[in-house]
């Protein structure tokens, strides 16, 4: 919101200069983001007086004028059209730096000496575009500085109001505030009216059906009135505080808006229907066309105003085209209501239609100044408007008392804040405030609140008035006393993350971070191979962007995209990890998400070097990247079965990781059909786990084995197997012949001609670690016989050689 | 014999290669050599002669065997320095390296953050991305249309009937640990949140980290406390900071902290919007109205909480100036950090 710090002096004479202000108000709660000097940029502009103006000897499109600032002539070459002799304008003189930048420097145009520019209100950032040079009231003093003429030489305050404090959302809660926060006292300009017209009650008759609603209604009525422009020092505050002049009948209803926020509504009384006023719901579902010209769809709940025929405004948010004033308008009814802010809040939204007023409405508007506000506007409107005021007003709901009173015990502001307060503390600032207060027994304080400020309705809101107006400077700085901090699954999992990190980090994957959002259509083009059910999804009801409008199932894509994304750039080798959740949906729990951890690799075994000797990624390169990272951050024992249900996977070169039967991961070469939709050259290899079921299980240190005593023995294979025996099963039932075998591992696999097709050659080492003795060769022996009978009988191996 | 003494040794002295040494060796020492000549002959000598020119054969033949040795090991050594000549590395040639990965810095700066904050007894909370209106809005006090809820721009979950919404912003985490635990409890909760806007400082997915704690005496003065002992570790023990009045339904009072601009030192630049400060959390006491969903009793237990931006902090240290560059993962990006 805009304020002028003229406005506010109008309402509390701060000594604050207005940087001070911003200051004290930021400091209280209400932010001031900046506060600009308008005058800024204008000191070498002053008002001029065009004496002649006669076209450009070279350029049709150009003028030549001469005009003076009192003292001396400037022969001036101006491109706008819109000035003649007499007119009084705003001159830059030779040396100016205009707000917009711009440098006035001595120039010849087209062979005509130009001595200054002639400024249209854009080029003076006075509006965001402009038809022609700005032409000032005849009577301006010219010579006379443009910042002084025309109302310059003045701050404008950008307050950020938080939504509770729908009270400052105007010049008048504004000077309430800095009263409150320096102890000045906060002026109400005068309002009488002179009421030379009719009784009220002779022009329209006014009932309110709807009480709760719409709990004050106050009105004023006027009439041989003739439409015309504002004064310019109306327009102008109005323009700089971002509200665009119209005519003198609704600028000063946006004034008071601004002023005393106080929306209010203007009505021609001559076209309402009555004349009369009524307001409650519309009842029915209905179309009904607001002033902006649109059709509004209304709903039964929706708060009306009525006349004798039908509805005549939304209420609080905006009036209908049947009863807006017209440039023939005589008659007006001023309209300064208390509307329920939840009713306002919930109409604007479902008809998607948000105005000023509305937006005071949703916050809460004065219940008790509703009078104040249609009196000043007529009291103001008298000002530069000749009319007659009608008698009387019409005040529903006038007498109504809607102040609070809360008892507050400054002890509970202590227990708070932690800073000692006294009664006498306390009670200064709410008398500050402009609340009432009275002793209510020991340390309690029995507070008044004035119903503008809807925020505070428990003792806990007026703590917080006391603990900002006091300061938080004045706060102690302590500790939190300690208590015994719990550790929990969060904890532990926090760090199966860091050492999973730490894992890849140290094998040369960096960490990526994408958002969770996936693009819908392509999961969709893409369902079968990515394996997606599109019934799973977890879809956004309003996304931001065609990219973003469902929760990732699994993690591939984000990191997939940020492959191709870097090999666009020319980047050859890109090996990534992100730790973030997978989403869907599941109908017994709602919706399931799960902390995943992907991986993803592109390029070369090697990084580049001299030496040579670079393979490109194969399968067991990322399998051995899972096997490192379930090494240090998994829990258990896990096997890699070919995979059956990894569709972005190709088929053979997939793998499914288990841990007790349980799928908690998936290793393998990314689909070339997904690679050849991003444009990806190369194979891609991927992993994902499930971390938290791959971190489960016992959280105990790992046990300590003595250390062997005795010398190991080692035994190695040379193997053919029929080519489809998985090598890994191979392994593991090895190790499990004996407790002596420490290990068995696979130091050559060939295959080729000299073995024949459908055959495998595939040589082991089995190391043999006995515990409490050296083995005997009979022993030894016995072990061998073991696994070469194993190898024959189980896998169909041929033995070569051992 | 002298003469031979002097002789052989010029001659081993002169010997250029181990071969030319082991020849002149067995010229010498060798079953026919000289010296073993020459000690054949003693043996025919008189005693007293043998005596006199025997102490002085072996003299020479002493002398003899020590210029050998000398000589021998000489030429070894030259061998070997010959050999580690050849045989020496450019230590200019880029190494074998292991590839090294890097930390994302949003990732790096929240797990700083959480650690900062587990050495002051906090301990980590997760909670569903995918959340209850009740949780998000309703228990933390936004009232169903209330104003406040246009603070945070919500991405609700097209699924009729779920009330579902991807939550803004952490503090959902405090209702499910209230909920879930009795006083006190102490709380650090990180994680990905969500809000409908996107522009060159606000990303519609970004990462959050709230505290709070409630307890017997817990203060709006040790929370101040703990965000200036936080602040410091964060941004350095000389960064002056403010607590400055603000307003978020869960909360009250309500603060946001401020931290001086680094880049003006507080004269006002276009990084602080010409304000000296720089906004980097929110924080303030836990309402009792917050306290009232979860059953804990305001008048006995108070708390506090805060929350802060993971992103606009990473910003604030690296100096990055656009947040879409979080989510791009250029690796010429995630290298420098």
């Amino acid at each position: 919101m805009k304020i002028l710090y003229s406005w506010l002096k109008e309402f509390i004479d701060t000594k604050l200069s207005p940087a001070e202000v911003a200051n004290a108000l930021t400091t209280a709660g209400v932010e001031v983001s900046s506060c600009r000097f308008l005058g800024e940029g204008l000191s070498q502009v002053v008002v001029a007086k065009i004496l002649a103006q006669a076209q450009h000897p070279n350029a049709d499109k150009l003028s030549l004028c001469r005009v003076t600032d009192g003292s001396r002539e400037y022969a001036i070459v101006c491109g706008a059209k819109n000035m003649k002799a007499g007119d009084v304008v705003a001159l830059a003189k030779v040396g100016a730096k205009l707000p917009n930048g711009a440098e006035i420097k001595k120039a010849k145009i087209r062979g005509e000496a130009s001595e200054g520019m002639l400024c249209s209100e854009q080029e003076l950032c006075l509006s965001e575009e402009s038809a022609g040079i700005m032409i000032l009231p005849p009577g301006t003093a010219v010579g006379a500085p443009l910042a002084e003429a025309i109302g310059l030489a003045d701050w404008l305050l950008e307050v950020e109001i938080t939504p509770n404090r729908g009270d400052c959302l105007s010049v008048l809660g504004v000077a309430r505030e800095l009263a409150a926060i320096t102890g000045e006292a906060v002026a109400l300009p005068a309002a009488d009216v002179v009421e030379d017209g009719p009784g009220i009650d002779t022009l329209v008759s006014i009932d309110v059906t709807d009480r709760e609603l719409c709990p004050r209604y106050s009105a004023r009525a006027i009439v041989g009135v003739t439409i015309a422009p504002s004064p310019d020092w109306m327009q102008r505050r109005l323009s700089l505080c971002g509200v665009r002049p119209i005519n003198n009948i609704v600028d000063i209803t946006n004034y008071l808006l601004l002023e005393v926020g106080q929306p209010m509504h203007a009505f021609d009384l001559d076209r309402l229907s009555g004349p009369r006023i009524d307001v409650r719901p519309s009842g029915v579902p209905r179309e009904f066309r607001t002033l902006d010209g649109a059709a509004r769809k209304v709903l039964p709940e929706m708060l009306l105003i009525w006349d004798a025929q039908g509805p005549v405004a939304v209420a609080g948010i905006m009036g209908g085209e049947n009863t807006e004033v017209l440039p023939t308008t005589r008659r007006v009814l001023f309209e300064s209501a208390h509307f329920a802010p939840s009713s306002i809040r919930t109409t604007s939204r479902k008809l998607s239609l948000a105005s000023e007023s509305s937006y005071r409405f949703e916050r809460g508007v004065d219940p008790a100044g509703t009078l104040y506000a249609a009196n000043r506007a007529v009291s103001l409107l008298a000002r530069f408007a000749s009319f007659s005021a009608a008698a009387g007003v019409v005040d529903v709901g006038g007498g109504t008392d809607f102040s609070r009173t809360i008892p507050f015990r400054t002890a509970r502001a202590t227990q708070i804040v932690g800073r000692e307060y006294t009664d006498a503390e306390c009670a200064g600032i709410f008398a500050r405030l402009g609340f009432s207060v009275s002793a209510a027994g020991q340390g309690v304080l029995s507070v008044g609140v004035p119903p503008r400020r809807f925020d505070v309705e428990r003792e806990i809101d007026l703590v917080e008035e006391v603990a900002r107006l006091v300061g938080y400077d004045s706060i102690p700085t302590t500790y939190p006393s300690s208590a015994a901090p719990d550790f929990s699954d969060d904890d532990r999992f926090a760090q199966v993350v860091e050492k999973a990190a730490a894992c890849l980090l140290a094998h040369g994957f960096s960490q990526s971070v994408n958002l969770s959002f996936v693009s819908g259509k392509e999961w969709a083009r893409h369902a079968v191979l990515l394996g997606f059910d599109p019934g799973d999804a977890i879809r956004l009801a309003n996304p931001i962007s065609d990219d973003t409008t469902m929760m990732r199932p699994h993690l591939l894509s984000g990191l997939l995209h940020n492959v191709a994304a870097n090999v666009r750039r020319f980047i050859d080798e890109v090996r990534l990890f992100e730790a973030g959740k997978a989403f869907g949906r599941s109908f017994e729990a709602g919706h399931y998400e799960e902390e995943r951890l992907g991986f993803v690799m592109y390029g070369h075994r090697l990084p580049e070097h001299w030496d040579g000797g670079n393979v490109p990624l194969d399968f067991h390169d990322a399998k051995g990247v899972a096997e490192a990272v379930l090494s240090c951050a998994g829990e258990g024992t896990f096997h890699f079965v070919p995979a059956s249900s990894r569709p972005f996977l190709a088929d053979g070169k997939a793998a499914e990781i288990l841990k007790d039967g349980e799928i908690i991961g998936w290793v393998g070469a990314v689909r070339r059909e997904l690679l050849a939709a991003l444009e990806i050259p190369a194979a891609v290899f991927y992993g994902e786990f499930r971390l938290r079921a791959a971190a489960r299980g016992s959280a105990d240190a790992a046990r300590y084995r003595p250390l062997p005593k005795y010398p190991p023995v080692s035994r190695d294979f040379s193997c053919i197997f029929p080519s489809d025996v998985p090598v890994g099963d191979v392994l593991a039932m090895v190790r499990e012949i004996s407790p002596e075998i420490e290990g068995a591992s696979v130091f050559d696999v060939y295959t080729g001609e000299k073995i024949g097709a459908g055959q495998k050659s595939v040589a082991f080492r089995v190391r043999i670690q006995p515990s409490d003795r050296t083995l005997t060769d009979a022993e030894v022996h016995s072990i061998h016989t073991k696994i070469v009978k194993l190898l024959e009988n189980r896998f169909g191996g041929k033995i070569r050689a051992s | 014999m002298a003469r031979l003494a002097v002789e052989g040794k010029s001659a081993i002295e002169a010997a250029g290669t181990e071969s030319e040494l082991l020849e002149l060796k067995g010229r010498y020492f060798g079953k026919k050599g000289a010296v073993s000549e020459i000690l054949k002959e003693i043996v025919s000598l008189p005693v007293e002669e043998r005596k006199t020119i025997g102490a002085a054969a072996n003299e020479a033949r002493q002398a003899l065997q020590a210029a050998f040795d000398a000589r021998l090991e000489a030429l070894r050594d030259r061998e070997r320095l010959a050999r580690e000549g050849l045989e020496r590395v450019d230590v200019t040639l880029p190494g074998r390296a292991p590839r090294i990965g890097h930390r994302h810095p949003v990732s790096q700066t929240m797990s700083e953050i959480i650690s900062d904050f587990q050495r002051l007894g906090f301990s980590v909370r997760g909670g569903p991305e995918v959340e209850k209106d009740y949780y998000n809005f309703e228990a933390l006090n936004f009232p169903p249309d209330h104003p406040a809820r246009d603070m945070q721009d919500t991405f609700h979950v097209d699924w009729p009937g779920a009330n579902l919404v991807l939550r803004t912003h952490t503090s959902p985490i405090q209702i499910r640990t209230m909920e879930a635990a009795r006083p006190p409890v102490r709380v650090i909760a990180p994680g990905a949140v969500y809000r409908c806007d996107s522009d060159i400082t606000h990303s519609p997915m970004f990462h959050q980290v709230e505290g709070f704690a409630v307890d017997r005496n817990v203060t709006m003065a040790d929370l101040k406390g703990l965000l200036t002992s936080f602040c410091r570790m964060t941004f350095g023990p000389d960064r002056p900071l403010r607590f400055r009045p603000s307003f978020f339904p869960f909360t009250e009072p309500s603060a946001e902290v401020d931290i001086r601009c680094a880049n003006c030192a507080g004269a006002g630049c276009r990084v602080c919007k010409e304000s000296g400060w720089l906004e980097i959390l929110g924080c303030g006491m836990i309402d009792p109205a917050v306290f009232g969903f979860v059953g804990y009793d305001p008048e006995e237990y108070t708390g506090f909480a805060f929350g802060m931006g993971v992103e606009r902090i990473a910003m604030l240290r690296y100096g990055i100036n656009d947040i879409r560059l979080f989510y791009e993962n250029d690796i010429r990006f995630l290298s420098q950090f």
